[in-house]
């Protein structure tokens, strides 16, 4: 098989347009902090609602304009659809070509799948299949204990044994690709751990971070603060920086935040677009009924009617000013500070995308200080070597990078 | 800062702005609640606008109203037609009792109308103009406008542009909100809807305008227990990423028909602004009359623009703008 990366040539990442398929909302597993509060074994998505979806897309290039695009699928678990998602993605295929569509060659399957059926004969058909366009990745949390705190299924029993026995495969398969973890208030005592444990298998990239939720308890913040001095020791003791990155770390974050620069949105809310099994269109998944706990569904149109462009307005016109609380927009070390509109939506004390939720601040706030000793015991540690500034950047894999 | 307090005193009070009322079963606000209202009012300095129904109220609620310093806003079909001869603000609700309708300098009229309607009848207004002060168009159709609608309206606008240079260059002090207007403001006017002005409705509830009570859940408080807006600040103009680019002053910027048709009270849709565009256009083009500069004094400037919705251009937006407002916003607030 070819290496990812080279197939992946002129892929534009920046650039792309994100369409996601909700194609069931089933999943094996009863994640313990899955955001998705309305899962049920009966949606799924029939393909003729992906069809007139994609029709409506293709036809319409004021939203299909963006050089490339990614077609994700997600569910629940994606994979529990794999027959429909092949037929979707042949159908896709086709139509790129028949219409001589310019992300003809700028076209990627994306999935976030928990492993378990990564090995069936069926996933293993379609990776083969549609290799040069996919990218996956497999979630999974960290050590056993860590992983089975949260990732368990119906009847409680962990899964982590099933979703390891697919991380050679995967790795095999996808050589660098990286892992996303998902931190909550129970977690926080295993996150050295964890991230050591999934270099130890062999994934070079950890794609941490906490959840938006308000989920934390007084005192997380300095347990967090903690594991990641612990993690930052490990990482830079045993010179594992060379060759593994861990998204907690970034010379980016912990710097105030010039609004006049950087008055964007920080997720991609509403450029992206994401379509349910009804074929309701939503700015992303998080706005869809199944995903909220308190607000009613953001629905920006439907596959008949395509999309209301007044309803999208919000969205593309959400800055950091207009939804951020004095406290953000004075705070000394707001770079890196995330929030998902989704959840602020969700949290937000009217029915508005303009407030933003802080429930994260604290738990930042710890991220920083641990940041800031990891890059001066890191660079105290180069200089020490005699590693001229240039090489510095040139040792630290992905160091400036922002989960 | 709250400056104006509107109190519904009925179900059935006329609309006065883009909303319908659909009640049709009168039922007053309880004599409790219009005193509790009144109190509110008079603790907080605001000025009392009365929205009155067409039937005529008891004496023991014109007693309650009399005890304040207020605005009277009533239908031209109200039974009580003292009232309608003695209001600051008399509501058409069509077209047709325009032409027999005894006018007066003192007051302000509102005529609301589809576009259609609009389209058909404008030049009755040729005839309303010198009769009047102050006139106001609402439009109770905005989000049905299309693309021909545009074209036409601004020619209707151009037309009407017309008769209004002449009337203000014999001396006739009209106002006509969607010509007029912008011609002095050098600032936002809007509705202010939850910013500066609350409604308290029949049922002892406070909301930013009566709209949200026939049609939304957006309560802000009770008249016993107080105000509770939540996110305040969005209602403000300041708070609003599209408006706060914007120079159609004289635009509504209609909170209630921003929550309806983009589901954000601070996010206008596509048809709000290009109808307040092509009014502030309109207006431009009075402005470049001579004879009027030399009639009329405190004449703002207008720019000349190539769009018709500031979201349009949202990449070219000024951020030095922003960051002036971020100033302003932080010697207000902190
Ligand atoms: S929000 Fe303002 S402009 Fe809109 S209907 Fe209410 S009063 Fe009228
Ligand atoms: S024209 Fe549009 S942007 Fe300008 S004030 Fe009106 S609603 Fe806001």
């Amino acid at each position: 098989m070819d290496n990812i990366k080279d197939s992946a040539k002129g892929w534009r990442e920046e650039e792309s347009k994100n369409v996601t398929f909700i194609v069931t909302k089933d999943c094996q597993l009863i994640c313990k902090y899955c955001y998705l509060v309305g899962k049920n074994t009966h949606e799924r998505m029939p393909f003729e609602t992906a069809k007139q979806s994609i029709d409506y897309l293709l036809d319409t290039p004021e939203f299909s304009s963006e050089p490339a695009v990614v077609f994700e699928f997600i569910g629940g678990e994606p994979f529990l659809e794999i027959d429909l998602i092949d037929k979707i993605c042949d159908y896709i295929k086709t139509q790129l070509f028949v219409k001589n569509h310019h992300w003809f060659n700028a076209y990627r399957f994306s999935f976030s799948t928990n492993g378990i059926n990564y090995h069936t004969k069926k996933v293993q058909d379609f990776i083969k299949k549609n290799y040069s366009h996919i990218s996956i990745g497999i979630t999974i949390d960290g050590t056993q204990k860590k992983h089975d705190l949260n990732r368990i299924y119906k009847n409680g029993k962990g899964s982590y044994d099933d979703v390891l026995k697919n991380i050679p495969l995967w790795l095999e398969q996808f050589p660098g690709a990286g892992t996303k973890v998902t931190i909550s208030s129970a977690d926080i005592p295993y996150v050295c751990e964890s991230v050591l444990h999934l270099y130890s298998l062999g994934i070079e990239e950890v794609n941490i971070n906490c959840v938006y939720e308000n989920v934390w308890k007084e005192g997380d913040d300095i347990l967090f603060e903690n594991q990641l001095m612990k993690l930052a020791d490990e990482i830079i003791d045993n010179n594992l920086y060379k060759k593994y990155s861990c998204s907690f770390f970034s010379t980016k974050i912990g710097k105030p935040v010039n609004v006049l620069l950087e008055n964007h949105n920080f997720c991609g809310a509403g450029k992206m677009l994401s379509i349910d099994a009804a074929g309701n269109f939503y700015p992303c998944t998080r706005f869809a009924q199944y995903s909220l706990r308190d607000k009613k569904a953001i629905i920006i149109g439907d596959m008949h009617k395509g999309i209301d462009k007044n309803k999208l307005r919000p969205f593309l016109t959400l800055d950091r000013f207009t939804q951020c609380p004095r406290e953000c927009l004075e705070c000394e070390v707001a770079g890196g500070c995330g929030w998902c509109s989704g959840e602020n939506y969700d949290a937000a004390v009217s029915a508005t995308i303009f407030q933003r939720s802080m429930a994260n601040c604290l738990m930042h706030k710890a991220r920083v200080r641990a940041n800031n000793y990891y890059w001066n015991k890191l660079y105290r540690k180069l200089e020490i070597e005699g590693i001229s500034e240039n090489e510095i950047a040139s040792q630290c894999i992905h160091h400036n990078k922002i989960c | 800062m709250l400056q104006y307090l509107i109190v519904q005193l009925c179900d059935t009070s006329t609309s006065y702005c883009h909303y319908e009322n659909p009640s049709r079963t009168p039922r007053l606000i309880s004599l409790e609640d219009l005193n509790a209202g009144i109190l509110f009012a008079m603790k907080e300095n605001l000025m009392i606008q009365f929205v009155y129904p067409d039937e005529e109220l008891p004496l023991s609620y014109k007693k309650a109203v009399d005890s304040i310093d207020h605005n009277t806003i009533v239908s031209s079909l109200c039974e009580d037609q003292n009232l309608v001869a003695e209001a600051d603000i008399v509501i058409f609700h069509e077209w047709t009792g325009l032409d027999y309708f005894a006018f007066n300098m003192e007051q302000a009229y509102v005529l609301r109308t589809s576009k259609d309607d609009f389209f058909d009848r404008y030049a009755q207004l040729k005839w309303v103009f010198p009769r009047v002060k102050r006139f106001n168009i609402v439009f109770t159709d905005i989000e049905s406008f299309s693309e021909d609608d545009y074209k036409h309206y601004k020619k209707i606008l151009n037309h009407l542009s017309e008769n209004i240079e002449k009337l203000l260059i014999e001396g006739l002090p009209i106002q006509f909100n969607l010509l007029t207007d912008r011609l002095t403001l050098s600032t936002m006017n809007n509705c202010n809807a939850g910013w500066k002005t609350i409604t308290l409705a029949p049922n002892g509830r406070f909301y930013p305008c009566p709209a949200f009570y026939f049609d939304d859940d957006s309560l802000i408080g009770d008249v016993h227990k107080g105000l509770e807006i939540k996110n305040p600040q969005l209602y403000s103009f300041d708070y609003a990423p599209i408006c706060r680019h914007c120079d159609a002053y004289q635009c509504k910027r209609c909170v209630w028909l921003n929550k309806k048709l983009t589901l954000e009270i601070n996010t206008p849709s596509h048809e709000q602004c290009v109808i307040s565009h092509l009014e502030r256009n309109a207006s431009r083009k009075i402005l470049k009359n001579s004879n009027l500069k030399k009639e009329m004094k405190d004449l703002s400037e207008i720019p000349e623009i190539d769009y018709l919705d500031p979201f349009d251009v949202r990449e070219q937006w000024d951020f030095e703008l922003l960051q002036q407002e971020l100033i302003k916003f932080h010697k207000e607030n902190y």
